[in-house]
């Protein structure tokens, strides 16, 4: 077992991982095998996510929440790969995951964009199912009202998206 | 409203190579044709739409929601999870933000399944305002589920579509080279096309793939018997990156275009040249020899293919890729060149010997050698084959979960005695394996395996004319294998009473009165209810267990298509004929 290792939020808080832990997120193996094993504390550099309005952080709390996951998925199979067809086919989620993700939707998109950012893919792929599975089987006003978006469409847009889409009725 | 219209920009413009990490593939989804079914090495990449009307943008006075943080790739990542369709279209009408993300992926393969989608799709496609150009979304065709309905003018308006990826056409056999060539005309992005079973279709749509689609992966061009060395010629020359080939019953192909193949497409995975026969064996040295990752090679009813295929291999060189060998009734190979192909490719998964009925116990021998890697094996009808060579090859080979060694007559009950200790033997087939008993059955039913729970894995069990068996074997058959959804007993006399048959599926429309006289297979639902009509009154069959002698003259259906599914193995969806692919390794 290698030494711990020690990840700095962009709040300024120090937390303490097991190297198996932190090396969940690929960044951050990167990085070790980058830096090489110094024993210093990793700063979670600020994230410039491109195309993103904000410039934005993993601060204590979602970094928090991130390690927790990490910490209950190291021992899973190194990386099920890309093309791993039960990552993509279903919106299943594990138990564990569900109730990980019960969490209001500032911190659910905080650990979706965390996972991206650490490029934490099986994460970020049970974050994605998370939202699309609040998506499903609602209708467009119930979507927006879910997650607090606001209608910019004409009401003729709408009437020809839903003509030039009739196919997808079915 | 003035609408400027500059056409849509699509964000990703060359997708395959830009796409690999942010934006997500679409979720897996029910395509089943060929190259669908295959593992993912060309995935295809969502676009992302701008509205024609740029200008619209709307300006962001609301605050943004906590949802607004996500960048368009998780967005994308996000919708890409959903499966409806309808679920895609809510995303549209959502917000114009969630329009232009979710309108790729909604498009990416749209569902032309029936023919009111396929209306609605192409009158889309053809209005001139439209909010966003959908053409250029669309990545994947697939209009197999139209068969005949589909015409030349049906997928005219399909002709603007530049992007797409993978044209799946299958059995559209009203189409013409007009159509088809068209479609592909301009296509610069198509990875894979599968146009089997379109008959008409002749060089001319060839040559315009070859000039139209370098990237080409995949091509099926099964049952297009127009097609000539010629196009396939230009296409070995213009298309070097095709991993997956299939020419089944393309009878004119000859060696020209195939050792072109060989010796241009370095990339080759899979070749099937089913019936094919004009090739011969020096194409097949030359496959082998030069397609360093060739992992399945098909090769059914190619007749002239003898020896000389094999025994040419270079001294010494390995073939560790091949995995799958099909040599279904090339009867010109013989215990030389099997004993040849099975050193020099020793990790063959799957072997088809069937009617390659020169063969004898000294292949079988040879095939020992594959030990686990063989899961897979078909030596029906190779009746020279006797109990000594199977008793070593079950020894050898303890991974098997497939055998066929039908019209192997030579074998007894001590050859099944020992399959039955296969751990995972799944399907087994002993048709016409005259000489066998109940005493093989009871094998089958209890397995004979230290440490090993009791339960069989057994879910196919072909003993059609076994004439032997009577209900002593059957019985403890059903009831000890949990996992079972087919077993036929065609001919065999003691289960063709009228209470058993109740529980038979419909033979096949095109049998003959007398082969439906004889027909007997239990599957799916029929197995339970044969396995609970048998457990209700376990009395009632007591006593009837005379057979009576098997009739030579009723050669013609050994099982439900057992050998006609070998001839035709495209044209069934039954597992049995169709191998399983490049699964669980």
């Amino acid at each position: 077992m290698s030494a711990p290792i020690t990840l700095t939020s962009s709040d300024g808080v120090e937390i303490t991982v097991e190297r198996a832990v932190a090396e969940r997120s690929i960044l951050i193996k990167n990085m070790l095998e980058d830096l090489g094993d110094s024993g210093e504390a990793i700063p979670i550099p600020n994230a410039r996510l491109p195309r993103v309005l904000t410039t934005w952080q993993v601060n204590e709390a979602v970094l928090k929440k991130v390690i927790e996951w990490c910490e209950h998925h190291k021992n899973d199979p190194p990386t099920a790969g890309d093309d791993d067809d039960n990552r993509r086919k279903t919106t299943d989620i594990d138990e564990w995951d569900q109730k990980f993700m019960q969490v209001d939707q500032e911190m659910l998109f905080e650990i979706i964009l965390a996972a991206n950012y650490l490029d934490i893919k099986a994460l970020l792929d049970v974050g994605c199912k998370t939202v699309a599975n609040m998506i499903k089987g609602k209708s467009p006003e119930e979507i927006r009202k879910t997650f607090n978006i606001q209608n910019d469409f004409t009401p003729e847009e709408e009437d020809q998206i839903r003509r030039e889409n009739e196919w997808a009725e079915e | 409203m003035p609408r400027p219209l500059p056409r849509a920009r699509v964000s990703s413009e060359a997708p395959s190579e830009t796409s690999s990490s942010t934006s997500p593939e679409r979720a897996a989804d029910d395509d089943t044709d060929f190259f669908m079914a295959q593992a993912n090495d060309s995935q295809s990449s969502i676009g992302v739409a701008n509205f024609r009307d740029s200008h619209v943008q709307s300006s962001r006075s609301a605050p943004v929601p906590p949802i607004g943080r996500l960048p368009p790739e998780i967005l994308i990542a996000i919708f890409s999870k959903l499966v409806s369709p309808l679920d895609m279209r809510n995303c549209m009408l959502v917000c114009r933000n969630w329009a232009s993300n979710s309108v790729g992926i909604l498009w990416h393969r749209p569902s032309c399944n029936n023919w009111d989608n396929l209306k609605s799709v192409t009158s889309t496609l053809g209005a001139p305002d439209s909010l966003f150009t959908y053409g250029d979304l669309i990545k994947r065709l697939n209009l197999s589920a139209l068969t005949e309905e589909v015409s030349d003018g049906t997928v005219a308006p399909f002709t603007q579509c530049k992007r797409i990826e993978r044209l799946t056409l299958t059995n559209c056999s009203k189409l013409t080279d007009k159509g088809v060539s068209e479609l592909v005309e301009g296509n610069r992005h198509l990875q894979a096309l599968d146009v089997s079973e379109l008959r008409e279709l002749t060089d001319h749509t060839l040559y315009a793939v070859s000039r139209n689609c370098p990237r080409l992966q995949g091509l099926n061009i099964t049952g297009c018997s127009k097609v000539t060395d010629d196009s396939l010629l230009i296409i070995s020359q213009n298309c070097r990156q095709i991993k997956r080939l299939k020419l089944n019953g393309v009878s004119n192909v000859t060696n020209r275009s195939i050792m072109s193949f060989a010796e241009n497409c370095a990339a080759i995975l899979e070749i099937d040249l089913h019936d094919c026969k004009l090739v011969t064996s020096p194409s097949v040295t030359a496959l082998i020899t030069t397609l360093r990752h060739l992992r399945e090679l098909r090769l059914a009813h190619c007749t002239e293919i003898n020896d000389s295929a094999f025994m040419n291999l270079p001294e010494r060189m390995t073939f560790d890729s091949l995995r799958i060998l099909d040599l279904t009734a090339c009867e010109n190979v013989k215990d030389d060149a099997i004993e040849r192909i099975v050193n020099a490719a020793p990790r063959l998964r799957n072997l088809v010997l069937a009617k390659c009925r020169f063969i004898t116990d000294r292949s079988v021998q040879a095939i020992c050698r594959l030990g686990k890697n063989l899961h897979y094996v078909h030596l029906g009808h190779c009746s020279n084959i006797t109990d000594t060579a199977v008793i070593q090859l079950i020894k050898s080979c303890n991974r098997i979960r497939y055998i066929d060694l039908a019209c192997c007559n030579r074998l007894t009950d001590t050859s099944v005695q020992q399959l039955a200790s296969l751990p995972k033997l799944r399907r087994i087939g002993l048709v016409k394996c005259q000489a066998i008993t109940n005493q093989s059955i009871l094998a089958l039913a209890h397995p004979p395996r230290a440490n090993h729970p009791m339960v069989s894995n057994l879910e196919r069990v072909h003993l059609s004319y076994c004439v032997g068996l009577n209900m002593e074997g059957i019985r403890p058959l059903i009831n000890n294998c949990p996992r079972l959804t087919h077993l036929s007993l065609t001919g065999v006399q003691s289960f063709l009473e009228d209470n058993l048959t109740a529980f038979c599926r419909e033979a096949p429309p095109e049998f003959t009165q007398q082969q439906r006289d004889v027909f007997c297979v239990f599957s799916g639902e029929g197995v339970t209810r044969l396995r609970e009509y048998l457990n209700r009154d376990i009395r009632t069959t007591r006593g009837e267990t005379e057979a009576t002698m098997y009739d030579d003259d009723e050669e013609l259906d050994e099982d439900e298509g057992q050998v006609t599914g070998l001839m035709h193995a495209t044209d069934l969806n039954d597992e049995d004929y169709i191998d399983v692919g490049p699964t669980n390794e």
